[in-house]
């Protein structure tokens, strides 16, 4: 209240100029105001800080020194001090290697797709001309459907037997050979999980390209229309090279969910069949929960995020431009 | 929007109908079956000749769920406990915080936010070690605070920004005039800005909502015993147990339906948060 009623003979005061000792009086009372508001500033952010503080910085500081111990949290008392070891280990651990590999295959076949896609149902709903709410209205549904409940609805979609989708190639369409276990098959279980990956996240990257999309300017498009441009060549030459922005953040987000991929394979599989869709992620919860080794599975962790910092500073660097 | 689409040749906009017909099939197929089969009778789902529509629409399944297993409308229930209160505590804290970085300018204000979205590119499973240790010694694992309290955190950032930017474009002199007349800075907040800000807070209470119903990880680790589970760990669990078809159409379709609900109604705002979050944030 007290810096308020300042504020306000302040402006009183500023009705009569030239006068020096106002002028000063002026700046004292405006320091005393950013200070008021500083101390605030502080007050407003606290609350946020500590829930910020003790769920992320303390953890993460703390998991960044586990990953340099011998910490069992079944057996240990206490982590013990190892160096590195949990890191040259895990390039020895087999398992991982293989986690490393699968996590690669699915990341990198979900970012194209899932880009593809995103941009081309953005680009669909962009040159309809009719009302699209309906057509959003089901493409960004699955956005708000839980990961895991899809994971267990495409469960039985995928089944082998009463599944949905075999039920539709063997009973509607009648091709009964290409039914299978499309979880259970070495070959479709990656590939199916990418698929389910596809149908929960793309409404979301179509969402950010339809930003994208309206954010250029009709005088362009109106432009390469009137020099005769047809809409692959309007598509290609003018939308495409103006969507860069946007590309910066779906590519985040599509190398984020890539390779942090978790909840599917875990829920619809397990890693399973083998270990054909055991990714990075599992590997590092399993140690952590399953054998509670906690130095090694936050070395895990780290050499994770490692992997997903180096992804996101590429993407930054080939699509922001030098001069901005 | 008429003179931003690309074509007008109207067998082209026929092409593209048809094809947005097929999309939008295909994704809203998979929860169309979900729902149907959950009133259908088992005989029904797995007999000799499979239909897609229930040939006996019964509630059987819903009655057998409400009836005998309690332990369902538990998961329900933590998944509502937890939803609401992260809600709102996400919200009062957001506002408060999102007001102070837009216009309360502090130091180390940039320092602190920047941070907070380093630390938000690092898989969960990283924090999630301390933390469980963290909920282990002082005994929030397997209760609804226990996993209230990092919700909150994972969906603040994401909360933050969206205020943030929701507060900086309220203009100045709005807040200015509100000072003249002598309000505190508190005040300024919940009588001039809040409310102005609604919009950006219908976002955030959106994205919070179903952030938090569908949370999958921390509740897997978190909460490990029945009793503690939401509905996104606790289903997960019936794959094991042998149910029918019916019985999981029809708990996957409850469990969709506070999200759905919301998001019909909240369309409009949901797609602006995603687009305000991840581009201005």
């Amino acid at each position: 209240m007290y810096s308020a009623s300042v504020a306000g003979r302040i402006l009183n005061e500023w009705l009569i100029p030239h006068k020096r000792s106002v002028i000063l009086k002026r700046t004292q009372n405006l320091d005393h105001r950013r200070k008021v508001k500083a101390s605030m500033g502080v007050i407003f952010t606290f609350p946020a800080f500590l829930f910020i503080f003790t769920f992320m910085i303390y953890p993460l500081f703390t998991s960044f020194y586990y990953s340099f111990t011998d910490y069992n949290y079944v057996y240990d008392k206490k982590p013990v001090f190892a160096g590195l070891k949990n890191y040259i280990s895990a390039f020895s651990d087999k398992d991982f290697i293989v986690t490393m590999k699968n996590t690669a295959v699915f990341a990198s076949s979900y970012f194209v797709l899932v880009m593809l896609l995103g941009l081309i149902i953005a680009l669909m709903l962009f040159s309809f001309k009719k009302g699209t709410g309906f057509f959003r209205t089901c493409i960004f549904m699955p956005i708000v459907v839980p990961i895991s409940l899809a994971a267990i609805l495409f469960n039985w979609v995928f089944a082998e037997n009463f599944g949905l989708l075999n039920f539709i190639i063997g009973d509607v369409l009648n091709l009964q050979q290409f039914t299978r276990g499309w979880l259970t098959s070495r070959s479709t279980a990656m590939g199916t999980i990418v698929l389910v990956t596809i149908w929960s996240t793309v409404g979301f990257q179509t969402i950010l390209f339809l930003a994208g999309l309206q954010s250029i300017s009709t005088d362009i498009l109106e432009a390469a229309k009137i020099d005769g441009a047809n809409a692959l060549q309007t598509i290609t030459r003018v939308i495409l090279p103006n969507l860069r922005e946007t590309y910066v953040i779906t590519g985040i987000w599509a190398i984020l969910t890539g390779l942090k991929v978790f909840v599917q394979p875990s829920v619809m599989t397990g890693g399973s069949p083998g270990n054909a869709t055991r990714v990075m992620y599992m590997h590092i919860y399993d140690n952590a929960f399953e054998y509670f080794e906690m130095g090694y599975a936050t070395a895990l962790g780290f050499i994770l995020s490692i992997i997903i910092l180096i992804f996101s500073l590429i993407n930054l660097r080939i699509n922001v431009k030098e001069d901005d | 929007m008429k003179s931003k689409s690309l074509t007008y040749n109207s067998k082209s906009q026929w092409v593209l109908a048809i094809l947005l017909v097929l999309i939008s099939l295909v994704f809203i197929t998979p929860v169309i079956y979900a729902i149907v089969t959950s009133f259908k009778l088992e005989k029904d789902i797995i007999g000799s000749s499979p239909t897609f529509f229930p040939r006996n629409p019964s509630f059987e399944n819903y009655r057998y769920i409400f009836e005998r297993r309690g332990v369902y409308l538990l998961y329900y229930y933590n998944s509502t406990v937890i939803t609401i209160a992260g809600v709102l505590i996400t919200t009062v804290l957001s506002t408060m915080c999102g007001y102070a970085f837009a216009r309360l300018p502090f130091k180390g204000r940039n320092v602190i936010m920047g941070f907070i979205l380093f630390i938000v590119t690092f898989p969960l499973a990283v924090l999630l070690i301390p933390i469980y240790i963290m909920e282990y010694e002082v005994g929030l694992l397997n209760t609804n605070l226990g996993l209230i309290l990092p919700n909150v955190t994972t969906v603040l950032p994401f909360s933050i920004f969206v205020m943030r930017g929701i507060f900086r474009s309220i203009p100045k002199e709005l807040e200015e005039s509100a000072e003249i007349d002598g309000a505190s800075v508190f005040a300024t907040w919940w009588k001039i800005m809040m409310p102005i800000g609604l919009n950006g807070i219908s976002i955030v209470i959106i994205f919070c909502f179903y952030n938090i119903w569908g949370e999958y990880i921390l509740a897997r680790t978190l909460a490990t015993q029945t009793p503690a589970m939401p509905l996104t760990v606790g289903l997960t669990l019936l794959r094991g147990e042998g149910w029918s078809y019916g019985i999981l159409g029809a708990v996957i379709f409850l469990a969709l339906l506070p999200p759905v609900i919301i998001f019909m109604i909240f369309q409009k705002q949901l797609i602006e948060g995603i687009t305000k979050g991840a581009i201005k944030g």
